[in-house]
């Protein structure tokens, strides 16, 4: 289609999203009576997921992929659409649909929500460009597109004291972490001289004394990819923007941002640093995140289980989760055949994660919405009340921790089955120990909702509400879990496809 | 002209509609969904006298309908291995398809006024497990692959289980679906481990063709071929042999043979029309049919067949001792039924398939025969099933008596009902091939002493049933039944009567007719078939040779029968001795100890009692292992992280300059680790 159509049409998603961003901006600003809660949630809703229709057509009629020509490039190779970017913008825009149509109904009493919708799509832009990134300049560019809106997103309560102070800690470590990417980046064109991903990876090859110099950029620039990941040990800002944001960011957060962040790890490190070359020049940025994914997900897992809290649980389990999908970088090897199996699984994982880690934190919303509290205890029983979301809750938590017949299984099946083909036992089994732990917070979460009696008759009152957008959300992110089973034989193809073209 | 064969389908689906039907809209039909069900199985009927003459036109078919898992070559596994659905129609599943289908019809029939005469509730529920367990077993007989053969194997398990506790509510019922389930689950876990040994041998588990299993197993044997996978260095005989015992299994448990049959007697709990339909045409008859189904597999290992024909002669002889004894109308029938699926074991090991299957097809009607006149007994006296209440019924229901006395001559093996036939041959087939065979011969002696002992509880059954002053109010005046009951027995009685001359052997070896044995040359392919799955073929693959007695081959002909008919005699007029008297006391005092012996079943039920809590006990061991060492070992993982993660939470202090500070350590600890590594320094 290439041939029909300029080429720029590979970008409709990014624009699609930008534009929506603006729509609402400009609404709000022009017309502030024109604006309401629920026309900016279907403004917003419709954006994305109009959006998400062009990139699933985009991914049918094949753009990107190998049997059209390969990549799109645009702007002096500042851009490039690939299957890989695709498929991960489906999973932004996924997640923001989701995100704010149960946000409709999470500010419901909120005076000002129309910024909240702007800002998400803002965000939701910025990953898209992200996905498509070409070039370290546009890589930070929009990290920061992506960033920004967030540290505001995070302390979007502005009366409310923890959701201020964590959005504080965000911007804090996140302005250090944006600083150590950016001087990465300067280190990396000081020894390539070039920005544009493929010449750095070029250049890679024949590096004359400058080892050290792009070493050092690339652990830095290893860094930048943790904090946009949460992983250990630039993990802190998560376990409290996560709890202390609104529900609705913190599911954004936690499943699309993440997901933008492993976009970059997964591009930089096949097209700037590819792993041949970087072995040969004695950078072993392999292990580095082979030392991250183990250490992440341990400590996330951990963590996880002494939590009082199922928000702050969820936090943590996500955390743990970046751990698992940070398997996909470390288990590359230099001759590997099965590197695009692996990194496609964690891609497969990611969409998954997506829609269960998303539908998990939409539940939190909800319970927030009802205002019975935070803790397992003040779960306990809600099933009775809320059968269906409640089913859905439990759908999540046992995809999340990788049990058949849910999708979450498949996902991790194929990760640490493409971690064991690579030769990275160490590193599957690992991840299977930490997901025997992880089956037992979760558990306590169903445990609670369906088996626990509440502690006394009335502390269910609270559930006199049945806010149907979030139940929407909610169950279609469940629906989604469970037709993901049987759909996961296209994703995985697609994935691995996908990251197949990148080596 | 339209293909029978493209209709082999419909004959499975048509009942298992019925079952849908019934299940769904059951409550809203009048009697309870019958009527779908008789139709259903009306027209499966006439479908497959349809096929059965398409098979005497001289065709036969093999095509496999649908690849649920790997079609195309890209198969499972190192050896390829692809899972079909597929219909195999030869003589011998056509004629199986005929009984199975006529014996579900009749039931169907027979169930009008035994349940719905009599006011019974879940109609519905029952309606929709006759069709489901018809259709379980038309899907077994047209299977072409083992491994479908087992899916529908373990449906008709499942639907025994169902059908035998339909009166869930009594204490008695449940109980004995779960033993019937319980105990041929354990036949069928070999069975199943026999499949999976089937597809790692030889890739395949097709019955029919040039790539089928036994096709390569006999290649394989001949050195013109080799299989897939052997395990551990064994023999390619001996893994053969423990192949064909793993499958047997399976057939063990369903055919009830020793040591697996104790779930059979307690299976009369359900209602009898079911119990009609899984002694003559279903479940039981699974197992020996799966034996005929891949006879050219088991005709390879000698040592398979006579384990067959060893366990086969004495479960014969064993269950009919213990049908001496028994009190209640349906316990005498149920070991009779374990006793003869013995004898067809027991021409299965001999050799003897076309006998086996003779039997198979006699014994489908007189038993289906039997069991319904026995429920016609059963509605006439007010569900009271004990023999010393009953008495002098052959007055007052003659149609049942005479059509019950058919079917136990028939059972008797008295000349010329069908059942002397079936049985003549199978004692024949044994005796001829037993020279030289120690294990067949101790099975043809068990075999051949059995006779009397059927043909004297047999008739001492009829005699207190029917004959006799009546010994109760009910037996004076029992209840009418009506044409939906005297309907299904006027037929099977004839069938009893006529079925043994479809294959009259022995006259035409004595008087040199030729062309009545119709089963054997119908079985032989002499009208169609597919090559490989013929009598012809399994008697050259198999390990006997025939040797005569005294007079050659017509001389032990004569012998035989002559020697079979008069045990039978004696037993029936031992039997009429000390029963055929208007008031009949009960004998078993004379037999002493041992009469509690076969009260008791040779105390087998509570051997296996014993050995499940011998098995709990091992359990129990395990349990205590997997308690202290294996949880242990999870537990303290669990507290191990539940420990390191009190400590991990506490790094989250809530300070963002120490926050900072780590992050900035973290790093340089990975910059200082990968740059000391690889050399970035120097």
């Amino acid at each position: 289609m290439g041939n029909v159509l300029p080429p720029v049409t590979a970008l409709l998603p990014v624009l699609l999203l930008a534009f929506t961003g603006l729509a609402l901006l400009l609404v709000d600003t022009v017309r502030p009576d024109a604006r309401s809660n629920t026309s900016s949630a279907v403004a917003a809703a419709l954006g994305s997921l109009v959006a998400l229709a062009a990139t699933v057509w985009l991914t049918v009629t094949g753009v990107g992929s190998a049997d059209a020509g390969g990549a799109v490039l645009l702007f002096a190779d500042a851009i490039k659409v690939d299957t890989m970017a695709l498929f991960f913008t489906a999973i932004f825009a996924s997640v923001t649909s989701l995100v704010v149509v149960a946000a409709h109904d999470y500010f419901h009493d909120h005076a000002d929500p129309a910024a909240f919708y702007s800002l998400v799509v803002f965000a939701a832009t910025g990953m898209a460009l992200l996905a498509v990134s070409n070039s370290l300049a546009v890589v930070f560019v929009a990290l920061e597109m992506v960033s920004l809106p967030s540290y505001v997103l995070v302390a979007f309560f502005k009366k409310n004291r923890g959701s201020v102070e964590a959005g504080m800690k965000y911007f804090l470590v996140g302005a250090l972490s944006s600083a150590i990417f950016l001087f990465g980046i300067s280190l990396v064109y000081a020894a390539t001289g070039s920005l544009i991903l493929s010449d750095v990876g070029d250049a890679m090859g024949s590096l004359d004394g400058l080892v050290g110099i792009a070493g050092l950029g690339i652990v830095m620039i290893v860094g930048g990819v943790a904090f946009k990941t949460a992983s250990v040990p630039f993990h802190f800002w998560a376990p409290e923007a996560y709890e202390g944001a609104p529900a609705p960011v913190s599911a954004f957060l936690s499943s699309a941002s993440k997901a933008a962040g492993f976009v970059v790890a997964f591009r930089l490190f096949t097209e700037a640093f590819p792993v041949g070359a970087s072995l040969a020049a004695d950078i072993n940025w392999v292990l580095a995140f082979g030392v991250l994914a183990a250490v992440t997900m341990t400590l996330g897992n951990f963590a996880a289980a002494v939590q009082e809290e199922v928000k702050r649980m969820l936090a943590y389990s996500s955390i743990g989760h970046a751990g698992y999908a940070l398997i996909g970088v470390a288990a590359l090897s230099a001759d590997g055949s099965g590197n695009g199996a692996v990194m496609g699984a964690a891609m497969a994982h990611l969409l998954v994660y997506g829609f269960m880690n998303t539908g998990a934190f939409l539940f939190v919303a909800m319970a927030e919405r009802w205002g019975v509290g935070r803790t397992f205890q003040d779960y306990a029983g809600l099933a009775r009340r809320a059968p269906v979301a409640s089913t859905a809750m439990a759908v999540f938590m046992f995809s999340l921790a990788g049990l058949p017949p849910f999708a979450g299984f498949f996902s991790k099946y194929f990760l640490f089955m493409g971690a064991i083909d690579n030769g990275f036992v160490w590193l599957a089994a690992l991840g299977a120990v930490n997901s025997v732990i992880s089956l037992y917070y979760y558990s306590r979460v169903v445990k609670a909702l369906f088996i626990d009696d509440p502690e006394s008759s009335s502390s269910l009152d609270a559930v006199d509400v049945r806010p149907t957008a979030l139940y929407a959300a909610v169950v279609f992110a469940a629906v989604a879990t469970v037709l993901l089973l049987p759909g996961f034989g296209p994703v995985i193809e697609t994935a691995e496809a996908a990251a197949s073209a990148l080596f | 002209m339209v293909d029978a064969f493209a209709y082999v389908p419909a004959i499975v689906l048509l009942p298992f509609f019925s079952f849908l039907v019934a299940l769904g809209a059951g409550r809203y039909l009048p009697k309870g969904g019958a009527f779908g069900g008789i139709a259903a199985t009306a027209g499966s009927f006439l479908l497959s006298l349809w096929v059965l003459a398409t098979v005497a036109g001289g065709r036969a078919y093999n095509e496999t309908l649908y690849y649920w898992a790997s079609e195309g070559g890209a198969g499972i596994g190192p050896t390829d291995i692809e899972l079909t659905f597929g219909v195999l129609i030869d003589p011998l599943s056509a004629l199986m398809l005929v009984i199975v289908t006529l014996v579900a019809l009749l039931v169907h029939v027979f169930s009008l006024g035994y349940m719905n005469d009599e006011g019974e509730t879940g109609l519905p529920r029952y309606y929709a497990g006759l069709g489901l367990f018809t259709a379980s077993m038309l899907g077994f007989v047209v299977a072409d692959n083992l491994l479908m053969a087992f899916m529908f194997f373990e449906l008709v398990g499942l639907c025994s289980y169902l059908l035998i506790g339909f009166h869930f509510r009594e204490p008695g019922p449940p109980s004995a679906a779960k033993k019937a389930f319980l105990v041929t689950r354990f036949g069928d876990y070999f069975f199943l481990v026999g499949v999976v040994a089937v597809f790692a041998t030889f890739g395949t588990a097709t019955f029919a063709g040039e790539g089928s299993f036994p096709a390569l197993a006999d290649a394989a044997l001949n050195g013109s071929g080799s299989v897939a996978w052997i395990p551990g260095g064994l023999e390619l005989q001996t893994w053969l042999t423990i192949v064909g015992l793993l499958v047997l299994g399976g057939v063990v448990g369903k055919s009830a043979q020793f040591p697996l049959h104790t779930w059979l007697p307690d299976a009369m709990e359900g209602p009898t029309p079911v119990s009609a339909l899984i002694h003559a045409a279903t479940m039981v008859a699974a197992g020996v049919y799966l034996v005929a189904r891949m006879y050219g597999f088991y005709a390879l290992t000698p040592t398979t067949l006579a384990v067959i024909a060893f366990i086969g002669g004495f479960t014969a002889l064993f269950a009919a001792t213990m049908g001496l004894v028994k009190d209640e109308l349906k316990q005498v029938l149920a070991y009779s039924t374990i006793s003869q699926y013995g004898y067809m074991m027991l021409a299965l090991g001999a050799g003897g398939y076309v006998a086996a299957v003779f039997h198979l097809t006699t014994h489908a009607f007189f038993k289906a025969l039997l069991f319904l006149g026995a429920g016609a007994v059963i509605i006439a006296m007010h569900h009271n099933e004990d023999m010393w209440d009953m008495g002098g019924l052959k007055s007052k229901m003659p149609v049942t008596y005479y059509t019950f006395l058919a079917g136990s001559l028939a059972l008797a093996g008295i000349f010329p009902f069908a059942g002397f036939w079936s049985k003549d041959e199978i004692l024949y087939e044994a005796l001829v091939h037993a020279p030289g065979e120690p294990l067949l011969f101790g099975g043809y002696l068990m075999g051949l002493l059995a006779v009397p002992v059927t043909a004297f509880y047999t008739f001492r059954m009829v005699f207190l049933t029917f004959h006799g002053e009546p010994r109760s109010a009910t037996a004076r005046d029992p209840e009418p039944v009506r044409w939906n009951v005297k309907g299904p027995l006027a037929v099977l009685g004839t069938l009893a009567v006529v079925t043994g001359f479809i294959n009259m052997v022995p006259v035409q070896k004595v008087l040199g007719l030729e062309g009545i044995d119709v089963l054997h040359r119908w079985l032989d392919n002499e009208w169609g078939g597919i090559d490989g799955l013929s009598s012809h073929h399994y008697a050259d693959l198999g390990p006997y040779s025939s040797e005569y007695l005294v007079g050659g081959e017509v001389g032990t002909v004569l012998v035989g029968a002559a020697v079979s008919l008069g045990l039978a005699l004696t037993g029936v007029l031992v039997a009429w001795r000390l029963y055929n008297v208007p008031s009949p006391t009960e004998h078993t005092a004379k037999l002493g100890g041992i009469k509690d012996v076969l009260y008791n079943n040779y105390y087998l039920d509570e051997l296996q009692v014993w050995l499940a809590y011998r098995t709990e006990d091992v359990a129990g061991g395990a349990d205590t292992f997997d308690q202290g060492i294996i949880d242990g070992v999870v537990n303290g993982v669990s507290s191990v992280s539940l420990f390191g993660g009190n400590r991990i939470r506490r790094i989250q202090t809530g300070i963002v300059s120490q926050y900072t500070a780590i992050l900035t350590l973290g790093l340089v600890a990975l910059i200082l680790v990968l740059g000391v590594t690889g050399g970035w320094f120097l």
